[in-house]
């Protein structure tokens, strides 16, 4: 899937990654790309801004955390982040339903012979 | 030299190129670098250990990330944004300081055997208006641009509105500060009028160099 593609979602993806713990930046790259078999094609430093930004409205939170000789900023979900998490489910569920049933129509009733 | 030593590291390169593009809060812009170069460090350590040699790994990592004309843009919102939120808090903070400083020469005057020049009244209320419509603005800023910012699109322009606020609220405190020091030196109650020039120069000198540091990042480029 073209990177262009998945910018509309990239919210959505970061907050369902980061749903079950903290991660630094780049496990939360491997995680997006693991969860999507590889289908994803993200321009990974585009994550960087995206994390920042969702921390400013509130929606993560973050801090320094040391990994053996490095040190990485490790991102976790605010309560307004599961809040969101939950709108934007709720929100791509209707949306597929809306698309999947214009792509796939199922006989409406009565059409039946 | 050898050319091996002359080999330029493309991490390296990477992460000067985008230390160069970039332009916000010194403290901010620094933590976002770092990331970045912890997230390609990590790549390439990936990238490594699975055989590959390191300047291909490096070279790797590099197209992974996506090329400057792609990053630049989406970091530069963020530090514009971010600047102009110092920005904004510097006018909220300072801005009321004009406002008390002229409060205190006002009450003065009235014990004073002398009187304010009517000019200089008027210029006071002036100037006590612009420092309170700037504080204002700088409050709706700072709320805009944090939580609210989830359900509002924060405008386009609005780091450059901030900037211009920021630079009348800081050209309104010098000349409060040059306005004080004139009334301190006819005034018998010097010592409490120049105290309250002082606290205008200082807020001068804060709140004009965030809005500088504001109008350069809001002329960047960015998504």
């Amino acid at each position: 899937m073209r990177a262009d593609a998945v910018r509309g979602h990239l919210d959505g993806l970061l907050l369902a990654v980061l749903e079950p713990g903290p991660l630094h930046g780049y496990a939360i790259i491997a995680a997006v790309q693991h969860r999507s078999r590889g289908a994803l094609e993200l321009r990974t430093g585009t994550i960087y801004p995206a994390l920042n930004r969702l921390e400013r409205l509130g929606l993560l939170s973050s801090s320094w955390q040391s990994s053996g000789e490095r040190r990485r900023r490790c991102y976790e979900l605010t309560d307004a982040g599961r809040h969101t998490l939950a709108s934007e489910r709720t929100a791509w569920s209707e949306f597929t339903t809306a698309i999947g049933s214009v792509l796939n129509p199922a006989a409406p009733p009565g059409f039946a012979t | 030299m050898s050319a091996t030593s002359r080999q330029a590291d493309p991490i390296e390169d990477y992460i000067a190129a985008l230390t160069a593009a970039l332009h916000g809060p010194a403290r901010i812009k620094a933590r976002m670098i770092e990331e970045i170069h912890d997230g390609l460090a990590d790549t390439v350590e990936a990238h490594t250990r699975e055989g590959m040699a390191y300047q291909r790994a490096a070279h790797q990592a590099v197209g992974e990330f996506g090329t400057l004309d792609e990053l630049v843009p989406s970091c530069q919102r963020e530090l514009t944004i971010t600047q102009a939120r110092h920005t904004a808090r510097a006018v909220a903070l300072t801005a009321p300081f004009l406002v008390a400083c002229w409060y205190l020469a006002w009450t003065t005057d009235h014990d004073q055997p002398w009187q304010l020049p009517r000019t200089a009244q008027l210029l006071a209320v002036h100037l006590a208006g612009v420092a309170s419509v700037a504080a204002l603005l700088a409050a709706a800023t700072l709320a805009t641009t944090g939580t609210l910012a989830r359900w509002l699109p924060i405008p386009h322009q609005l780091p450059l509105a901030v900037a211009w606020t920021g630079t009348t609220a800081s050209v309104a405190m010098a000349v409060a500060t040059l306005a004080l020091a004139t009334a301190s030196v006819l005034a018998t109650n010097w010592p409490l009028l120049a105290f309250a020039g002082a606290l205008a120069a200082a807020s001068h000198a804060v709140v004009a160099a965030s809005a500088r540091a504001c109008r350069q990042c809001a002329r960047l480029p960015a998504t």
